[in-house]
Order: structure tokens, then C-alpha cells, then sequence
């Protein structure tokens, strides 16, 4: 009987030990799932649209990734606007405006600041994988949706990490796609929303088709990123990801 | 009445000296408050003029919600037809438009978030003291100029120097992109780290283009000739605004809030030590009222085996304390009054206030106006005090039996 009650035990700690190599590191899902989004590398285009209470504007644009690392946007319309462009390698980002033919560098202090005018900054648009490496990450509780299963993630950064977020709530499919990303502030109050309206297969692959970010004390401003068409693993030139390249494109 | 009123100030000169060493300290604080009262609201309104001077002018005319939210797309058609309209209406030349950006300014070697504002060349000296404190180069003339000035800091932090290109890189009206290449003719130096440090001034033709404004801007300021005729004038503005764009008219107060809180802290840390001054010459007058009615206990007891009642002779008290403080009131703020006339026609400044002055293109001298209240506050409160000082004498007297007092030395 003994043996038995401690086989049983014996058993009972292996299954509980063994629940958590089970479920996924939750880290490792918010790398997959930026690394789905992104691909090695990808080309796509886009659409953006700056909505306000009283105005809207969209914007056509290109984009070239490569990595988690490098990142190139240009902008293809509206006519007043074609030519200017962003290239990010890591944390640095440039700006191309062909009205003065010139390369800027964003400083830091600035990165903060909104991107193009949109709802998006420039942190939000050139870190985007600094979720992964400067964060904590806990799964909070899984869901379902659509018939899959949804992550919902916490991340926390860490102390040292440069982010103005207190914290950040990640949805994430076991398909890998972002369904939503709150951003909290220190005082831990809602300030933005990310949120996948539109999820469907692009370039090989299920992708938020259609994202909003939203200030939560102002929801009539929105801005929707809408993917027009999209490759992942295509060969980029090695010379793509440069200041020269931002300033005259090869292609 | 009449009698007790002829007893009281026979009273007061049965001791000439006392009598007049009492009036003298309340004379003297008396001067002393109406002189420092009046200088000191003389000061504020320096302060608030030399303040509103350098930038944000006695009142604005803005777009509704631009005050709070300082968003671009909140302003105001027209606004150099406007401005023009309100010269001409006003009778002015004190009204200047502007018009307010974010960009980033980048040198060859470094870029900086700043404050692009467009100003009209031809007006902006006439609201602001900015343009008069360049250390280098010059304003720039023409509307339309790809020209700005820049603070001395802003300058060292970009590395330029006059005749240098700066690029401005930001967001325009439409939300599009606004990029331009401009060069540096001026640098301002007003002292104050914050404009130093981020702003760069662009002619308001120039800024409209680059930013894409058509003919909008973000405020038109005023700038009237003195402190009080502001809320006048902006009844007046207000009255003159087109009807159908609901622009709102800001005076300085609600343009610069901590403005009046710092001088109502001010006040508030100046009345402690007048209230001490009060005070001491309260004292003294209670010591010198105390003393009276002590030395005349004999006397008083006579009086009141005759049958003159306490109350009265508490009046005499207190009717007595009333006339020499009078006397302390009229002549204290006739000898503050002839000071603050002197003062006021020949300028009143400290060591070193000249020099701090030219410094921040400001006058030199503060100017006191003779004006009723700050002239009578301080001693009428000093009356007040004397009048309460007056009152434990009195009230002493209820106490007095006639008999003992007839008997005291």
C-alpha cells in the first residue's frame, strides 16, 4: 500500500513538474510571433491612415525587413509625400526627405515622438523586438478564439530597460498572430491599443491584415496599418539596409 | 461728545513727548508700509510687463482648445488679415501673428527637437523683447526668408554659427511631410534656458509654406501700453473676432497662470514681516496707552466717586488712541505719498539692477505709481491695530474701584 500511495505521489509530482515544459515558454511565443510577423525577410505594402475626429489622411508605403534588426519604409503616396523614408537598424533610425535631399538621424529624445504623424512612435515602429529581450514575460491565462487558443502574455520590462511602458498585455494565437497589444503606463492605466482587425493569409502565411492602434482617452484618433501585399523570405540586396540606399533607391 | 472729544486731545499734549515718540513709530512704519506696499505692487506690475514682454504678450487670440491641447490643426484662418484688421481697429501696432510647429533641427552633426515658430518680422518687436536681445547677426526682414534665429544654447547644442544651414524636419498642417533647409541670421540670448534652448524663429510666410498653413496660424498676440487697460481691450478684441470661427480671446492671466501665483506667494511672504512691523507698533501703543491711563488712576478715581460712568471713561480711552493714531494715518501717508510722487518721477533701483536690466532688454528703474489702495493699506491696518491696543486700557477701567484708585500714589 505504501509503495503504492508513494509511486502515486511520485506520479503526481512528475505530472505537475512536467505541466510546465508543456506549455510554452512565453518568451520564446512572443519571439515566434514577432519573427512570424516579420519573417528572415520580407517585402510588403502598405497603407496607412492617420484618423482624427475631423480629418483623416492615408499614406501608401513600402517596406523592406530583413531580421528582427533592419527595416526600411518609404512612403509611395500621397504625390506630396513620395520619397520620404525610414530606414531602422536596430535602435537608430534615419529620415529621408527628398524635399531637402537629406539623411537626419532621430536622436533618442525623440523617439518617443509620433512616427510620420501617425498614432504610432518612433520606439513603436523601430523596437519592436525589444519585447523580447528587455521584457519579462508571464502567461497570464489562455483563451479561445476562432476556435484556437490565445496566449495572453504579460510583459514587464526590466528595470534598466529604455521603455516608458509600466507594462504591456500581449494576445497571441497559437497561430502566432498578435491579436492585441495593450500598452499600460507606469501608473499602470490603459494608454494604447493595438488590436488585429482583420487576420488572413498574405505571402504564405496568417498575418493581422489590418491593424489599429488607439489612445485609450481619445478613441475617435486611430491610425490602421492595412497590408496590401506581402513576401516573406525573399533575397534582399545586402545593400537595401543603408543610408546610401535610403537616399537614392536602386529599385 | 464734544466734551470728551475736547478732554481726549487735551489729554494727548499733557505729555507732548509721549504723545509724540508714539505717533512718531506709527508715522514712521506708516511711511515704511505705503512706500514698500506701493513699490512692491509697482515691482509686479514690472514683473508681470517684463515677463509677458519676452514672449506671450498681455493677451492672444487663439483657436478654440489650442490653449490646452496645442495642436496644430487648431487655428486660425486668416490670421495676418486678421491681425491687420485688429491694428487698424485698435489703433495699434502692438499685435503680431505666429504660428507654432514641432520639428527636429539637425546640423551636420546633430539634431534637436525644437519649436519652429513663425513670426512676422515687421511686427514681432513690437510684442516681444526677444528680437531685441540677439547677440549675433540679425532678425530677419522678409516674410517669406528661409532665415531663423535661434537661442544662444540651441545654437552650441547644433554647433552652428550665422550663415549656417540648418534642416527642419517635422509634420505639416495636412499631417504631410514638412522639410526644409534654412539658415541662421540670428542668436537670441534672453537668459532664460527654455527659449535658449528650443526655439528657432521663422518668418511667418516662410513658416506657413513649409509647414503647410496656407494663411493660418496658431495666435495672434497683443501687447497694450499698460497693465490695466488689458481687460478693456479685450472686451474690445473680443467684440472684433469674426463670428462664425469661434475664436477665444486670453488675457495674460490665463495664458500665464504661475505668473500670479508667484506674486501672490510673494505677498503672502512680504505681509509676514509687515504683520511683525503691525505688530510692534500695536505693542507700542498699548504700552504707551497702558501707561497713561496708570498714571492717571488717581485722577480717574475722582471722576468716577463724581459719577462719571466707566463706558465713558473708556470712550476717552480709546477716543484718545483714535486721535493720535489719526494723526499717526495722516501724516504717515502724507510723508509716504510725497515719497512714492518722488520716487515714482525719479526711478527707484538697486546696485546692479542696470546691468541685470540691459541683460534682459528690460527697464531699469521700477517706477511706484501713487495709487489709493496700496497707499492706505498698510497704515489703515496699523490704525486698526492701535484702535485694538486701545482696548485692554479701557476695559481695565470697569475694574477700577474709586475708592482704592483715589488712594493709589
Amino acid at each position: 500500500m505504501n509503495v503504492f500511495k508513494n509511486f502515486l505521489s511520485l506520479f503526481l509530482i512528475g505530472v505537475v513538474f512536467a505541466a510546465p515544459a508543456h506549455a510554452l515558454d512565453p518568451r520564446e511565443l512572443v519571439r515566434e510571433a514577432i519573427d512570424h510577423w516579420r519573417g528572415v525577410a520580407s517585402v510588403g505594402e502598405m497603407t496607412m491612415i492617420i484618423h482624427r475626429p475631423d480629418w483623416e489622411r492615408t499614406m501608401s508605403m513600402q517596406s523592406w525587413t530583413q531580421g528582427t534588426k533592419e527595416s526600411l519604409v518609404r512612403v509611395t503616396a500621397p504625390q506630396k509625400d513620395r520619397g520620404n523614408g525610414t530606414l531602422m537598424i536596430d535602435n537608430s533610425m534615419w529620415n529621408y526627405s527628398p524635399k531637402v535631399n537629406r539623411v537626419i538621424k532621430v536622436p533618442s529624445s525623440m523617439m518617443g515622438q509620433s512616427w510620420m504623424g501617425s498614432d504610432f512612435s518612433n520606439k513603436d515602429v523601430s523596437r519592436s523586438d525589444d519585447i523580447v529581450d528587455q521584457y519579462t514575460h508571464t502567461l497570464l491565462e489562455t483563451t479561445e478564439h476562432d476556435g484556437k487558443t490565445v496566449y495572453v502574455i504579460e510583459s514587464v520590462p526590466l528595470e534598466e530597460a529604455a521603455v516608458v511602458w509600466g507594462r504591456e498585455v500581449l494576445r497571441i494565437r497559437d497561430d502566432l498572430v498578435l491579436l492585441e497589444q495593450r500598452y499600460y503606463d507606469q501608473e499602470d492605466q490603459l494608454v494604447q491599443t493595438l488590436e488585429a482587425l482583420e487576420i488572413g493569409e498574405m505571402g504564405g502565411r496568417v498575418i493581422a491584415l489590418r491593424q489599429r492602434m488607439s489612445k485609450q482617452d481619445a478613441p475617435e484618433e486611430w491610425t490602421e496599418m492595412q497590408v496590401k501585399t506581402m513576401s516573406y523570405d525573399v533575397n534582399l540586396d545586402p545593400g537595401m539596409f543603408t543610408l546610401a540606399n535610403l537616399r537614392n533607391p536602386r529599385n | 461728545m464734544n466734551l470728551t472729544l475736547r478732554l481726549a486731545w487735551r489729554n494727548l499734549w499733557r505729555q507732548p513727548r509721549r504723545t509724540w515718540l508714539t505717533t512718531g513709530a506709527m508715522v514712521f512704519s506708516n511711511i515704511i508700509l505705503a512706500v514698500m506696499v506701493s513699490l512692491q505692487f509697482g515691482m509686479y506690475d514690472m514683473m508681470i510687463d517684463n515677463t509677458l514682454a519676452v514672449f506671450t504678450g498681455h493677451l492672444q487670440v487663439q483657436a478654440p482648445g489650442y490653449k490646452d491641447d496645442k495642436k496644430m490643426r487648431q487655428s486660425i484662418p486668416n490670421a495676418a488679415g486678421l491681425a491687420a484688421s485688429l491694428r487698424q481697429n485698435l489703433d495699434v501696432d502692438t499685435v503680431a501673428v505666429r504660428g507654432t510647429a514641432f520639428a527636429l533641427a539637425s546640423s551636420d552633426e546633430r539634431s534637436f527637437g525644437i519649436q519652429v515658430i513663425g513670426i512676422q518680422p515687421e511686427y514681432e518687436a513690437s510684442v516681444s523683447s526677444l528680437p531685441g536681445l540677439l547677440s549675433e547677426g540679425r532678425y530677419p526682414a522678409d516674410n517669406f526668408a528661409a532665415e531663423v534665429v535661434i537661442g544662444n544654447v540651441l545654437a552650441r547644442n547644433l554647433k552652428v554659427t550665422i550663415g549656417d544651414e540648418l534642416t527642419l524636419l517635422g509634420s505639416g498642417r495636412d499631417g504631410s511631410f514638412a522639410a526644409a533647409v534654412v539658415i541662421v541670421t540670428g542668436i537670441f540670448d534672453t537668459g532664460m534656458a527654455d527659449l535658449d534652448r528650443s526655439i528657432a524663429q521663422l518668418p511667418l510666410g516662410a513658416f506657413q509654406d513649409v509647414f503647410s498653413m496656407g494663411d493660418q496660424a496658431h495666435e495672434i498676440v497683443i501687447r497694450v501700453a499698460d497693465l490695466s487697460l488689458v481687460p478693456g481691450i479685450k472686451q474690445q478684441v473680443q467684440g472684433l473676432l469674426p463670428a462664425d470661427e469661434n475664436l477665444v480671446v486670453f488675457d495674460w492671466d490665463e495664458l500665464e497662470p504661475s505668473l500670479k501665483q508667484a506674486i501672490q506667494a510673494d505677498i503672502a511672504s512680504a505681509w509676514f514681516m509687515y504683520g511683525i512691523l503691525i505688530i510692534l507698533v500695536a505693542f507700542s501703543v498699548l504700552n504707551t496707552v497702558l501707561m497713561s491711563v496708570l498714571e492717571r488712576t488717581r485722577e480717574f478715581g475722582i471722576v468716577m466717586s463724581l459719577g462719571l460712568t466707566p463706558g465713558r471713561l473708556g470712550r476717552l480711552v480709546v477716543l484718545e488712541t483714535m486721535l493720535m493714531g489719526l494723526m499717526g494715518l495722516i501724516l504717515g501717508t502724507l510723508l509716504g505719498a510725497g515719497l512714492i510722487l518722488w520716487l515714482g518721477a525719479n526711478g527707484f533701483s538697486y546696485p546692479g539692477m542696470e546691468e541685470m536690466a540691459e541683460r534682459f532688454n528690460m527697464p531699469a528703474k521700477i517706477y511706484p505709481q501713487l495709487s489709493l489702495v496700496p497707499l492706505f493699506l498698510g497704515p489703515v491696518i496699523v490704525f486698526a491695530g492701535t484702535l485694538i491696543a486701545a482696548v485692554y486700557p479701557a476695559i481695565r477701567l470697569h475694574w477700577l474701584e474709586p475708592v482704592q484708585a483715589m488712594r493709589a500714589a
